[in-house]
């Protein structure tokens, strides 16, 4: 027996100690090594990597138009960034700053050397605030509170871009939620740092009186003029001028917003700009009807022409190949009116009451509320063809196969975002029917050099009428309101089945070498000659200049050089000098700042801003064909909203059996969604068990069988 | 690089994987486990997901799972080695002719895979999403392949606390803790914290290592070789810890 000393026990523990700490060192370096290597890999696959957006909408990839632009850039575009240090941003704008550093990142990468992205942070020094504040960057004052103190910090994420030595462009505050706010906020200011210049853009309003409580409010069409990014790259100049004096040469296209009590001059003034070959798009309402709180829907008294005006502004149109019959449209497809994904935006609803005691809007069929619908409607016309004993008349299909056309035929880029998001065009109020010029037989008849199409057209259960006097579908009296809504839907219905199917086409394009429309005829005189000439014999004083009225609600006056009263007039030009163009819209309203505004939606609607405002915003650089920013304009996510239940649009039906119908599908729906997976997990598990059971069974049996 | 991939998933680690994975569904671990974390996030998420007028859309979901991950991940590694221990198998298991790394390779597979078969029977979800709204379904496989990756990444980490100890509950509180900690260094409003009390590239340092930001990342519906990497090297890092700490245990025994 060996018996150890306790002093060398001690010693071979020491040493045992001493090889373990000899083993630990190496380890440890080693997994420090292997830290580091791995730390510098991953660092190295930050700065070089490859993305894949996988996203079906590619919402987190810059669109074409950024790429273009950044590819057009034939000097430094520098992009000073004006930002606090993100460890110091609050929540809310923490994730915005990973926005905008990924796409600055983004086209950091896309200029490859022509994109410089300079970083500042104002809340380092006094004279880096000083220039962001001197630049018109915002910093956000927000309010840090602790249990001892209370602050408030700056928090600054402005841009400034800087191109060509002089040319720049600040966004004050640039906050984006999403790359694609990222792209919509700063590509458009990268296109105007190029180019510099804006664009001018003429227009005409005529605004519309509407109630507002007990009094009347002037309503034009500034919004759309007004919306951020159209603003900063086109300049609207407003050439409706009392006295008519002609347009400019230079001025390239012209917005007509609701024209009425239109004088021969005025329509002069419009034709000699066509054979300029100018742009002319007229925003066309047939009648006004009046939104009020109560959407009582009167007609108000509307004439398009002056009293003493000679020549028919319609004439005038079909001159030039477009036929516009001042007469109201309403769709009877569903498709065409329903309210889409359940939004009772672009609609009027009824307010009701649900079980729970909360009110919510009950969208309104309203037929005279419509879309033009992006579908071949020649596919419906064995449909349409369907006889009364339900049977498919052949000749007539055949005829519907022939006659018919999509909704939205055009593939031009003012349509593709509408198409590929909404599947249908804009919402139009009441709209009028615009076509092309034809004879008898429906045969195109358009004056020789000129082309025309049809840009947008109702569904096959379209109606025609002459504008009654009142169209308010649901009556006055809450009691009585589903079947006065019935009573109303029957009647078109009853129109429907009674009247041919027809399509009614909502916006035309008309465009070539134009005569004008007064060749043959006396050229109108402007007002301020007209007097003086009447002034003339008595006295002998030169005719005065008139001051425009102005309206300070309405849109600005002309500048007085424009207006004042010029016998050099140059002569009138009966042929167009270039290919001029001419857009008819037959609506006006869906633009209107009351109903853009949301004047109405609190009330239940209607309010066009989703549609609307994207329409006119492409409308410009479809017009003037800038196609830089197109697919940035067409770039919205597709809409993915659930509809766990089919809402009717019917007033008629309870709201509480639709909101009860709702609770008890979500309540099955969760349920199946929670339970089957685990009773599948269930039933597996039992499957195993049994099989486990029967493998032992048979095991002990052959035990016993030995 | 195919030799490496081949030695390390040879027939030796698909051995130990298969053994692994029918161990858990031959015991009742599999079931307990996946019926009560299918429960609580499919009715979690379900109540969240499927409201009428909501986007159909998968946020929900993987919003909270990567909390269940948190919660109920570590009950699932604590045994894998300390078990083993416990009962001695480990010895025997180690004098397999294998090696090492095969056997933390496979034990490592054997758990994704059942993570993996977990997830998949969430797949109704957005079945159902898609039933009732337009699902885009590119980033909800993109956000799957991300779960499987984040819990990977937690699995590796469990791994290595259950080597570490032969205690279970030593080893769950420590993959708690651990996997708290760097699960919450991905959470904007903890680096906020951090950033206005520690310099700007200690927090950016902190915030890099969390597996959560990269989950993010590819969860939004981006697939970026960075976030991949990331995973790689992040589960490669523990896996080669576990495998060396379990080779000192065989060396100290030896």
């Amino acid at each position: 027996m060996i018996v150890m000393h306790p002093s060398q026990s001690n010693r071979g523990s020491e040493q045992g100690a001493c090889t373990a700490r000899g083993a630990a060192m190496p380890l440890l370096l080693h997994v420090v090594l292997l830290l580091l290597v791995l730390g510098q890999i991953v660092y190295l696959a930050s700065r070089y990597r490859v993305r894949i957006d996988m996203t079906s909408d590619k919402l987190w990839t810059t669109t074409a138009s950024t790429s273009k632009l950044i590819g057009k850039l034939e000097e430094r575009l520098i992009v000073e960034a004006y930002f606090s240090p993100k460890e110091n941003l609050p929540l809310s704008m923490s994730s915005s700053r990973d926005w905008a550093d990924n796409f600055l990142d983004e086209i950091t990468q896309l200029g490859k050397g022509r994109v410089i992205v300079q970083r500042f942070d104002p809340n380092s020094d006094a004279a880096t605030a000083k220039t962001a504040g001197r630049l018109g960057i915002k910093p956000l004052n927000l309010r840090s509170q602790s249990a001892t103190s209370l602050s408030v910090d700056q928090h600054w994420q402005g841009l400034r871009l800087l191109y060509g030595g002089g040319k720049q462009k600040v966004i004050e505050a640039f906050l984006p939620n999403s790359s694609f706010q990222a792209e919509a906020r700063v590509t458009p200011k990268i296109k105007e740092v190029i180019t510099g210049t804006k664009r001018r853009i003429g227009y005409m309003e005529w605004p519309a009186r509407v109630p507002r409580g007990r009094q009347q409010a002037i309503v034009g069409w500034n919004m759309v003029r007004r919306l951020r990014d159209l603003k900063s790259r086109y300049e609207f100049q407003n050439f409706k001028d009392e006295d008519g004096a002609l347009l400019p040469a230079d001025l390239e296209v012209l917005f007509l917003f609701r024209p009425m009590l239109l004088t021969d001059r005025q329509k002069y003034v419009i034709d000699q700009f066509v054979m300029n070959g100018g742009t002319l798009v007229l925003f066309a309402d047939a009648v006004e009807y009046q939104i009020d709180s109560e959407r009582t829907f009167k007609k108000v008294p509307f004439t398009l022409d002056a009293k003493e005006s000679a020549y028919p502004l319609v004439q005038q149109l079909s001159h030039y190949g477009v036929d516009w019959q001042p007469r109201l449209v309403a769709d009877m497809h569903e498709i065409a009116y329903k309210a889409q994904f359940s939004l009772v935006q672009e609609y009027f609803a009824v307010a009701m009451r649900g079980a729970a005691g909360r009110a919510h809007f009950t969208p309104v069929a309203y037929p005279y509320f419509l879309h033009a619908v992006n579908y071949d409607w020649r596919l419906s016309a064995d449909q349409l063809a369907v006889d009364v004993n339900g049977k498919i008349d052949d000749r007539k299909a055949a005829h519907y196969r022939k006659v018919l056309v999509p909704g939205m035929p055009s593939d031009d880029f003012l349509f593709r975002g509408f198409k590929k998001s909404w599947n249908r065009g804009p919402g139009f109020y009441w709209p009028t029917s615009v076509g092309l010029r034809e004879r008898a037989g429906g045969v195109l008849d358009l004056p020789d050099g000129v082309e025309g199409r049809v840009l947008l057209w109702t569904s096959p259960l379209a109606l025609v009428e002459d504008p009654p006097a009142g169209l308010n579908p649901i009556g006055l009296n809450e009691g009585v309101m589903s079947t006065e809504h019935k009573r109303f839907m029957d009647g078109l219905k009853d129109r429907v089945i009674a009247e041919t199917r027809m399509q009614v086409p909502l916006m035309v394009e008309v465009q070539g070498d134009f005569q004008s429309f007064f060749v043959g005829k006396d050229v109108p005189k402007r007002p301020s000659q007209i007097s003086a000439e009447e002034d003339r014999p008595k006295d002998g004083d030169k005719p005065g200049e008139e001051v425009p009225k102005s309206d300070p609600n309405g849109p600005q006056p002309a500048k007085p050089s424009e207006s004042v009263a010029d016998n050099s007039e140059t002569a009138m030009k009966s042929q167009s000098a270039s290919k001029g163009r001419i857009v008819v819209v037959g609506d006006a309203t869906f633009l209107r700042d009351d109903v853009l505004g949301g004047d109405y939606t609190r009330m239940g609607g209607p309010d066009s801003g989703a549609t609307a405002m994207p329409f006119f915003a492409q409308m410009l650089d479809w017009l003037s064909d800038d196609r830089d920013l197109v697919d940035l304009q067409s770039r919205v996510p597709a809409d993915r909203t659930l509809a766990l239940v089919e809402v009717s649009s019917k007033t008629n039906e309870d709201a509480r059996d639709t909101e009860q119908a709702l609770r008890s599908k979500t309540t099955r729906l969760v349920a199946l969604n929670v339970l089957i997976p685990s009773l599948l997990l269930l039933t597996f598990g039992l499957l195993v068990w049994r099989l486990r059971r029967n493998q032992k069974r048979a095991f002990l049996a052959s035990l016993d069988a030995a | 690089m195919s030799n490496v991939i081949t030695s390390l998933w040879g027939r030796e680690t698909r051995v130990i994987f298969r053994r692994e994975l029918k161990s858990y569904f031959l015991s009742p671990i599999a079931y307990v486990f996946g019926g009560l974390f299918l429960t609580v996030l499919l009715f979690l998420s379900a109540k969240t997901s499927l409201v009428h007028g909501a986007p159909a859309t998968m946020q929900p979901f993987f919003l909270y799972l990567p909390w269940l991950f948190l919660i109920f991940l570590p009950g699932l590694t604590m045994r894998l080695w300390a078990e083993e221990r416990k009962l001695g198998t480990i010895e025997l298991l180690l004098t397999f002719p294998v090696r090492t790394s095969q056997v933390v390779l496979g034990k490592f597979g054997a758990v994704v895979a059942y993570l993996g078969f977990i997830l998949l029977l969430t797949l109704g979800l957005p079945l159902t999403l898609g039933a009732y709204g337009s699902i885009d379904w590119p980033p909800v496989l993109g956000q799957y392949v991300a779960s499987l990756m984040f819990a990977g990444s937690f699995v590796a980490v469990g791994m290595f606390w259950s080597s570490m100890t032969r205690d279970q509950i030593v080893a769950l509180l420590a993959s708690i803790v651990s996997l708290s900690v760097l699960f919450l260094l991905g959470n904007p409003s903890v680096i906020e914290f951090f950033g206005s009390n520690l310099p700007l590239w200690c927090a950016g340092l902190l915030n890099g290592i969390s597996p959560y930001k990269y989950f993010l990342s590819i969860a939004r519906g981006v697939f970026d070789t960075r976030d991949f990497i990331y995973f790689t090297c992040f589960c490669g890092f523990f896996l080669y810890a576990n495998v060396l700490v379990l080779k000192a245990r065989r060396e100290s025994k030896g």
